[in-house]
């Protein structure tokens, strides 16, 4: 499928398509969308509240309790940022417990160089003399001290004991190049290429995030050959590296150590991407390996961060002879680009990719190594049979997890209430539950189960079995349309499959077929969070590319995706 | 705070030429061991700095190295790591080496050389103890021949008059072996299940071993021990190899154990059988003597839970837990407790049957106390 989709990309951006229709997307008024977003982002924003925190501490809380309670529709549980603000909410809502200042060992970096008698005194002086100055030249890294006042405390030490240890030498280097004194830079790498056989990793990154800022960039490219010689250099080594290439006009360099890297089974970093797109904003040509990038961060759900997305869209707009437009937009509920109108790519998922996944969860999640761990044969067995036996569901219900939504001791009844709501809409329902909740007790009430019982399919799965495996499957196995309620994030079960690509089908699956409820009050009506029509990955129709991206500064967990797009059109 | 201020305008210029005086310092300071080797070694990095700097092949630099392995890459990266200030070991084997060599990604390398090197620090401050304790012990009795020339140990000293011969550890020894055979002849069994190799890790499946040497020492020291069974103990299998590397191929063979490659179902009946696994949804509240408990000789570092309830339930025996819960005020760390720990609350049990007493053996560190002792103290 992603083959295809390569293939019919290429060809699109080779010929440009005179069908290509931008449709209103030049015509929105930008200035809308921006106030907008504005809006919304202020609304969303707790943590520009929390920040003046001080005096009027519970003054502050107060109001971001109204802020959240205003907010017209809960966000999902998958849009970036929602981890976060319950976090943050949750530790505002426990008591503060003051956070005991960890003891200050640290030696404080004098302000101006000193000579060899002053730096005796102030050994002598302070408490633990003991390395001494590998601790001072640590806390002048931590306070980015000028380099004279390093220099003169290296003097001290050469002079005082007639050598300087690998380490300290390695501290200065770090301070060197942290504040970009090349010239330092060269020296500190003679010296301690005579003075050293070989240099240990962090040396080597050193010198190669150094040299590459500097004419003499190409060394850069020996010391990661040594690197190599012991062990894999990092995405790091490699990028910087690239970057040096492309500072210095080397895009063939650049783009071949990239290859190398991506041989290598490496992640690349952002700031690598944002490279290499630099470079070919300021050189024209490697346009196939900047689009195969997008599509890397397509194929394996990476979403740019806000600076990589300006280079992207800068570079799209530098194209020469065709005119893309690049904009900030959002998407609107119903899967519409909101500036430019273009439908975004459905959440669904295609039937081989649907067949693979169900495959899997059987296979991984359900039986895995050891069909005991989960469940029992004959229980699985007896499962399948009664899935078999039944109709398509509509929706599969988690009864434990929506049970424990409402009060303690009244599960039962928060129960019945969302089967009823569900019931009320027409749909085949398969309650999944556990055979402990037949009995009758307090929280799990006779009449209640017996006409959840009459609303919904049921099956009790033993009490040592897990549920959510059997949910899975057989939200899996009556197809397409069939969704689940539930609130877990299935993170474990996700975690069990065997591969990232699985994992990531699982996980758009997920979001397009997952029912969260978020609160409930008995008494209301029940309401599930929306769910969103449109998938959030990096996507082209040839014409236009959707590019979602995380803001600077916002922090997404890993089940959430980005709220924020790019939106990339060509103009006639 | 305390800098002092520089006094004149002499001495800070002064001050300023001295600068860059450590870089002379150390140029001119060649390692006088490494002297010839480091000779050869430069001309060779350089040519093949040559051959890298030429833009067209940023392979070219492996070429003039050639000559150093990879596995001295490795070991001059591990010297240069620990100059650096890294946790590494100081001197490695060659098999080491070849381990470290093997592993795959970055992260395993560091984890396998932070051990080694923790390893060694155990190693070197026990010989040190060692050291200093022998030199006491001389220095004490150098003190005695003072106090008294040709004391106790003089062959002129008199003889005392006592009731035994000096008890050695070989009486304890025959006592305690008896004690075990009359175990084997007449005691509970207790199973350990050993077919958990295939789920651990060298790392774990040695940490196991370990635990089961500690498993019988507690066992054969016990006034009433158990009859212990290894059960599933595959003859070709790592735990074998690792039991009798161990204890030593004589001794194992002397071993007052059952170890057979037969299963604990098809020794006992199923009915007596009960696997402790701390999964289980049953609570053990008493010991019975009639029972055979197993327990699984499993360590588990990583994170597959329900491993022995699994096979509990394949087997379809029954299961139960210790009650951890209701006894302890449970605070941090995993239900599942090391081997030792298990053996030395269930011999507890079986001599006195107070869960108390027995759960005395439960880390401290996992829980916050009993709870009967909690209104004593109010």
């Amino acid at each position: 499928m992603s083959f295809l989709l390569i293939l019919k990309t290429r060809i699109c951006l080779k010929y440009i398509s005179p069908l290509f229709n931008p449709s209103t997307a030049a015509f929105t008024p930008l200035n809308n969308v921006i106030s907008k977003l504005s809006v919304s982002a202020r609304l969303l924003c707790t943590k520009g509240v929390s920040r003046h925190a001080g005096n009027n501490r519970k003054e502050d809380r107060q109001r971001e309790f109204n802020i959240r309670e205003r907010l017209p529709f809960p966000k999902s549980v998958f849009a970036a940022g929602t981890a976060k603000r319950t976090a943050e909410y949750q530790k505002k809502r426990a008591e503060e417990e003051p956070d005991f200042p960890r003891k200050n060992k640290r030696v404080e970096p004098p302000d101006h160089p000193l000579t060899a008698t002053e730096w005796k005194s102030l050994k002598l002086t302070s408490p633990n003399p003991d390395r001494f100055d590998v601790r001072m030249m640590s806390s002048m890294l931590a306070d980015g001290t000028d380099i004279n006042v390093a220099k003169s405390l290296l003097a001290y030490v050469a002079m005082d004991t007639g050598t300087l240890s690998y380490e300290l030498l390695l501290r200065y280097l770090t301070l060197c190049v942290g504040s970009g004194h090349h010239s330092e830079v060269f020296d500190m790498y003679d010296i301690m290429r005579s003075r050293f056989r070989t240099l240990d990793t962090g040396a080597s990154s050193l010198f190669i995030k150094g040299f590459s800022r500097t004419e003499r960039w190409k060394e850069a490219l020996t010391i990661l050959e040594n690197i190599k010689r012991a062990i894999t250099p990092s995405p790091r080594n490699y990028g910087d590296t690239i970057a040096g290439a492309v500072l210095h006009g080397d895009g063939a360099t650049a783009w071949a150590l990239y290859a190398e890297l991506m041989e290598k089974g490496l992640i690349p970093n952002q700031e690598t991407w944002q490279a290499l797109f630099q470079c070919g904003l300021s050189h024209q040509g490697h346009e196939d390996g900047l689009q195969s990038i997008l599509l890397h961060m397509r194929d394996n759900q990476i979403y740019p961060e806000e600076t990589l997305a300006e280079d992207i869209k800068a570079w799209f707009e530098s194209l020469p002879e065709q005119k893309w437009i690049g904009s900030w937009s959002t998407a609107d509920p119903r899967g519409v680009c909101r500036s430019c109108q273009a439908e975004l790519e459905s959440i669904q998922l295609s039937r081989e990719e649907y067949a693979q996944l169900k495959d899997r969860v059987m296979g991984d999640v359900i039986q895995g190594r050891d069909v005991f761990n989960k469940t029992t044969p004959e229980e699985l067995e007896s499962f399948k049979n009664f899935v078999k036996r039944k109709p398509a569901f509509d929706v599969v219900i988690d009864g434990l997890n929506v049970a424990n939504i409402g009060i303690k001791g009244n599960q039962s009844q928060t129960l019945l209430e969302v089967v009823s709501e569900l019931e009320r809409q027409g749909l085949v329902i398969l309650l999944l539950a556990r055979k402990h909740m037949q009995r009758p007790s307090r929280s799990w009430d006779r009449h209640d189960m017996s006409l959840v019982q009459q609303k919904a399919h049921c099956f009790f799965t033993d009490n040592i079995s897990e549920d959510d495996p059997f949910l899975l499957y057989a939200a899996l196995h009556s197809g397409n349309h069939c969704n689940f309620v539930s609130r877990d994030l299935m993170r474990d079960h996700k975690a069990c499959l065997p591969d990232g690509a699985t994992r990531r089908l699982f996980f758009k699956w997920q979001r397009g077929h997952q029912l969260v409820l978020s609160s409930y009050t008995p008494g209301k009506r029940v309401r599930f969070q929306r769910i969103l029509s449109y998938d959030t990955i990096v996507q082209t129709n040839g014409g236009s590319w959707h590019i979602p991206y995380d803001e600077n500064g916002a922090e997404r967990c890993t089940y959430e995706v980005p709220q924020k797009w790019l939106c990339l059109t060509k103009a006639k | 705070k305390d800098v002092p201020l520089p006094q004149s305008k002499a001495e800070q210029t002064e001050e300023k030429l001295d600068l860059d005086i450590w870089k002379s310092v150390m140029r001119f300071q060649v390692p006088a061991v490494e002297e010839e080797k480091l000779g050869g070694e430069e001309e060779e990095e350089e040519e093949g700095g040559g051959a890298a700097a030429a833009p067209s092949g940023p392979g070219g630099g492996v070429a003039g190295q050639e000559e150093v392995s990879p596995l001295e890459a490795t070991r001059e990266m591990v010297v240069m790591w620990r100059q650096a200030g890294k946790l590494v070991p100081e001197t490695m084997t060659d098999e080491e080496l070849g381990v470290l060599a093997e592993l795959q990604t970055k992260s395993s390398k560091k984890k396998y050389l932070k051990y080694l090197a923790i390893k060694e620090g155990h190693k070197k401050s026990h010989k040190q103890k060692q050291e200093k304790r022998k030199a006491e012990r001389s220095e004490r009795f150098l003190e005695d021949d003072r106090i008294r020339p040709g004391g106790l140990r003089g062959e002129e000293g008199e003889p005392r008059n006592t009731f035994l011969l000096q008890f050695w550890g070989r009486s304890l020894d025959k006592l305690l072996g008896w004690r075990s055979a009359q175990a084997m002849a007449f005691g509970q069994p207790l199973v350990f299940d050993m077919s958990y190799e295939q789920q651990m890790t060298r790392r774990e499946l040695e940490n196991t071993v370990s635990q089961l040497l500690e498993v019988e020492g507690w066992n054969r020291r016990a006034p009433d021990p158990f009859h212990l069974h290894f059960c599933n103990l595959q003859p070709d299998g790592g735990y074998l190899r690792e039991l009798v590397k161990r204890y030593g191929a004589e001794a194992w063979e002397r071993l007052l154990v059952t170890s057979t490659e037969q299963r604990h179902v098809d020794l006992f009946p199923r009915d007596d059988l009960v696997y402790l696994t701390a999964d289980s949804p049953n609570v053990l509240r008493t010991f019975d003597n009639s029972k055979v408990y197993v327990v699984g000789a499993m360590v588990d570092r990583s994170i597959q839970s329900g491993l022995s309830l699994a096979n509990a339930k394949r087997l379809k025996l029954n299961t139960a837990r210790l009650p951890l819960d209701d006894f302890l005020q449970w605070e941090t760390g995993a239900k599942n407790l090391t081997l030792d720990q298990m053996i030395r609350i269930l011999l507890t049990l079986k001599e006195r049957g107070r869960w108390e007493e027995a759960l005395e053996y439960v880390p401290k560190r996992k829980h916050d106390g009993f709870y009967q002792e909690k209104p004593q103290q109010d």
